[in-house]
């Protein structure tokens, strides 16, 4: 039995490798010895020489087709006896260079003896042995190319790209009409494995596959290791077959063949399936690298026929795909070059748009929104105590734990650089998985020292945003001869699992735009604050000019009031031979000054209302209602008054004492203005249910008196059986000073009492409305909000 | 002979005097009344050398030059003068007014009434409380 941990042994254990023997029994790809496949592409023939003396140390079974002479009758021979002595010589000058280790290089074209097929042979050194592979040339001397020419031209567009795609579809493009593939496509590795389609050309009736995406282990690490070594791997024939080397391994060292480098190198058994599976013939592939790391491939398929690629096609080919990763890394700079300037420019005009419109609305409002910079799937911002939210963000409430997790975070409390990054959010925030489909990457900065007010961008996880190029639920996968084992879809359940909670990583380009947003909202929120400041002192300023009036109202005025009173009192006194006209004009002039001293009291009163702090606290409605009908009780009179509260009055959270002038005023009203013989007054409340109620049925019947405002709050009222308001003068009798009645009937009254409760009730945060009818009574209502002391008008 | 109680009235106002005078008329102490029109004046007053302490200063807040605020804190911050009883006498209901006054040191705080009759009455209340009920500050050289 195998102990646990431990791989089973392969199932060559202890003898050379072959792909044509062994290669079905893999049942893991990574553990495929892919570069000593034992095996050539059956359409070539390939010998293994002892740099020295040229002699045939190994050779593909299959020299009889390809060369015309059987392996036994070529091993041990020297060289010169199958090609001749100017061949065999030109070889041997070649091997003194050292280009070709590792490189193979055109050696000559050799004519088959026996079919007359002319082979060109290419050579290469590895592990102290030299390679000579024969493969037809597929050259027709009537269309001879001009390879040098069409490459420049190619170059010449490769360098003028200015973004990645634009640079793999100017390859896949040249490519394809180099070599006449059906399809070429970029494919890009990324940073957890999996590959994606990035760009491709292809024959117009084949299906797109542009933008789909695969799982890692559909290219797996041995094979990467290959592409990391060498630029291009032709394989002529998906269905040509494999030519077993004779002996398998070198006779004098009993290692097995490095064949990397060898065009002629045997596939493995999963690729080959790998490809009959997608309908594929013949394929060409080549590395994309940046320094020494395999960024992509550039995969070309052709479906109709095994593909003939001589060695000069290949070698352009090869060419193609060095220049193409050496104007990798510019065009990259260049797209993150323009990439940058795009975000700043919308981050630059979101901020301006923010800074005029004085709010932050301006963000997510746009166009442009702060969606337009990053490229991000949703994005929410925390600031002056709530969230302000675009695109896919998590629920408030996940906000909310998301922000005080944050806030904790060391990176989020750096001084220059407040900042947290993750595509993989729930490994760091295990409540972030609830939410991993809008937000497995999250990009947030903090606005403030403690992280308090932050800017947070979503991406949503991979798997919401990838086609998949295997799902398994977009076409069933095939299996194949081998059995479903050697059929790569079925890592895709497994590739999902590792894709999960984890989404398009962050670019560098884009941390660094995070940051410089971070400095335009600074410096806006400090504009901001400035602004504030400023109309802060000058609302600073206005409260003074009003106290400033207030009192020389109070005092400065007062004063030659209260000595035009004394005059006309004492002259009354005084005289005592005035005539009746005299004295009515004298007590006419006494009575002025008492009236404009009310006026004055009035106004002072009603200048202070909106000023003084609100003082708020759990109020019993109903003892505000006795105390206020208390203080009325003067007024009352010898009229008989009935008071009635249908039901008990709620407690609501108010200013108690401005709650009390309110009822004070509206009682004091109704007391006033009623010709009944006996006065009937009505206090009642409506609850948040039943204002709803009464808001909607008001909306249905169209009824205008009713605010719609006061819907969900709880409504007071005071009704009475007296003179009512005119509908004309409803608006009016709010208004300061404003009588609707001569200044004597009624009992007098400066007509300051309503402005008084409406500024009063606006203050609380509620509204004052009335319905009235002429001859029969009006009806007072206010409402209170749930929270109090948030009213617009101060 | 006793002197008579002093009494300062700070005024700019010939009315507002008059009524004060009025009220004393009507008060069964006797008093001098000594009246200045700015609270420089009035410190000016009370720096003269002099035998006793004034009884009692009436103060309006809103006097030409020194306010009646500052006149106040001066007198209120003077260890030689801080005894003296000072009202204020305001048209001002301003709480903050009040406040200031009073945390200035003010004895009481007064308002003017516009009614001729009330004022005066409210006058004749003052000096009674203050000339005759209250027990005046022991005067100087007990302090020492």
């Amino acid at each position: 039995m195998t102990p646990l941990g431990a791989p089973p042994p392969p199932a060559w254990h202890g003898q050379a490798y072959s792909t044509k023997r062994f290669g079905v029994s893999i049942t893991d790809c990574d553990s495929e010895p892919v570069q000593t496949p034992g095996c050539v592409q059956a359409h070539g023939a390939l010998l293994v020489l002892r740099p020295a003396d040229l002699t045939i140390a190994q050779v593909s079974e299959n020299s009889t087709d390809v060369l015309g002479m059987a392996p036994a009758a070529l091993l041990g021979r020297p060289l010169q006896d199958l090609v001749g002595p100017v061949h065999a010589g030109l070889l041997l000058a070649m091997l003194q260079q050292p280009e070709i280790e590792r490189n193979p290089g055109y050696a000559f074209t050799h004519t088959a003896a026996h079919s007359g097929v002319a082979l060109d042979a290419s050579v290469h050194t590895v592990d102290g042995v030299a390679v000579l592979e024969f493969e037809a040339t597929g050259r027709d001397a009537s269309a001879q190319r001009d390879f040098y020419a069409l490459i420049r031209r190619s170059v010449a567009q490769l360098q003028r790209a200015t973004t990645l795609s634009a640079l793999g579809d100017i390859a896949c493009a040249e490519i394809r009409a180099l070599t006449g593939l059906d399809r070429v496509m970029v494919y890009r590795f990324h940073d957890d494995g999996h590959g994606e389609v990035v760009s491709e050309r292809r024959r117009d009736d084949l299906p797109s596959w542009l933008g789909l995406h695969y799982p890692a282990q559909d290219i797996p690490e041995p094979a990467r290791e290959v592409f990391r070594q060498t630029w291009i791997r032709p394989l002529r024939d998906v269905d040509g077959g494999l030519a077993e080397l004779l002996p398998l391994t070198h006779p004098d060292s009993g290692r097995p063949l490095t064949m990397t480098h060898c065009a002629l190198r045997g596939p493995s058994v999963m690729y080959t399936e790998y490809l009959r599976n997608m309908g594929v013939a013949a394929t060409l592939t080549m590395s994309i690298r940046r320094g020494d790391r395999l960024w992509g491939l550039i995969a070309g398929h052709h479906y109709s026929a095994p593909f003939q690629m001589p060695y000069d096609l290949r070698a352009a080919c090869e060419l193609l795909a060095q220049i193409v990763s050496l104007q990798h890394a510019a065009a990259e700079e260049r797209e993150h070059a323009a990439y940058r300037q795009r975000i700043d420019s919308v981050q630059q005009q979101l901020v301006t748009q923010a800074a005029q419109e004085g709010g932050l609305e301006a963000l997510l409002d746009g166009p442009p929104t702060l969606l337009d910079g990053l490229d991000t799937g949703g994005t929410a911002l925390y600031h002056r105590d709530r969230w302000w939210c675009a695109g896919n963000t998590p629920p408030v409430q996940a906000l909310d734990a998301l922000r005080d997790w944050l806030s904790a975070r060391p990176e989020m409390l750096l001084r220059d650089r407040p900042l947290f990054a993750t595509d993989q959010l729930s490994a760091h925030y295990p409540p972030g998985q609830t939410f991993a489909d809008v937000a497995s990457g999250l990009l947030a900065i903090a606005l403030s020292r403690s992280a308090k007010n932050l800017v947070l961008w979503f991406r949503p996880e991979t798997t919401q945003t990838v086609h998949w190029g295997g799902n398994p639920h977009d076409k069933p996968s095939v299996v194949g001869p081998h059995g479903a084992r050697l059929t790569p879809r079925a890592s895709f359940a497994l590739f999902v699992e590792s894709v999960r909670g984890r989404s398009k990583p962050w670019l560098a380009v884009e941390l660094e735009a995070a940051l410089r947003f971070r400095m335009l909202m600074m410096e806006l929120i400090i504009a901001r604050a400035d602004q504030l400041a400023g109309l802060n002192a000058d609302l600073e300023r206005s409260n003074d000019e009003l106290d400033a009036f207030a009192y020389v109202a109070s005092h400065d005025l007062k004063e030659p009031l209260r000595g035009i009173h004394k005059y006309a009192h004492q002259l009354a006194e005084n005289m005592a031979q005035l005539g009746d006209a005299d004295h009515q004009r004298l007590a006419g002039l006494t009575r002025l000054t008492l009236r404009m001293d009310s006026l004055l009291d009035s106004l002072l009163h009603f200048s202070r209302v909106g000023r003084v702090a609100l003082q708020l606290e759990d109020c019993e409605v109903g003892e505000i209602v006795d105390e206020a009908l208390e203080m009325v009780a003067a007024r009352r009179g010898d009229k008989p008054a009935a008071i009635d509260v249908p039901r008990p009055l709620p407690s609501v959270r108010a200013d108690r004492v401005r709650l009390r002038e309110v009822y004070t005023n509206l009682l004091s009203n109704a007391l006033k203005y009623n010709q009944q013989a006996t006065t009937v007054i009505e206090l009642g409340w409506l609850a948040p249910h039943e204002t709803a109620a009464r808001t909607a049925q008001a909306a249905h019947t169209s009824d205008k008196g009713w605010p719609a405002a006061a819907s969900g709050q709880t409504v007071f009222y005071v009704r009475d059986n007296g003179i009512g308001i005119e509908p004309r003068h409803i608006d009016q009798v709010f208004k300061m000073f404003r009588r609707l009645h001569g200044r004597d009937d009624f009992g007098g009254g400066t007509g300051a009492g309503l402005t008084i409760v409406k500024k009063l009730v606006e203050r609380l945060g509620g509204e004052v409305w009335i319905e009235s009818t002429p001859g029969q009574g009006s009806c007072f209502y206010f409402s209170m909000p749930a929270d109090p002391g948030l009213g617009t008008a101060p | 002979m006793t002197e008579l109680p002093e009494v300062i009235l700070v005024e700019d106002s010939d009315e507002d005097a008059d009524t004060v005078q009025q009220a004393i008329l009507r008060c069964s102490t006797p008093v001098r009344l000594h009246r200045v029109l700015t609270g420089d004046a009035c410190l000016a007053l009370l720096q003269q050398p002099r035998a006793a302490l004034p009884a009692l200063v009436l103060m309006d807040l809103n006097i030409p030059g020194m306010d009646g605020r500052e006149t106040l804190r001066i007198i209120k911050r003077d260890p030689s003068l801080c005894t003296i009883p000072v009202v204020v006498v305001s048209t001002s209901a301003n709480p903050r007014d009040m406040d200031h006054c009073y945390r200035a040191g003010a004895n009481a705080y007064h308002l003017k009434p516009v009614r001729y009759t009330e004022h005066r009455d409210a006058m004749v209340s003052v000096l009674r409380y203050w000339l005759d009920l209250v027990l005046a500050h022991p005067g100087r050289g007990v302090q020492a």
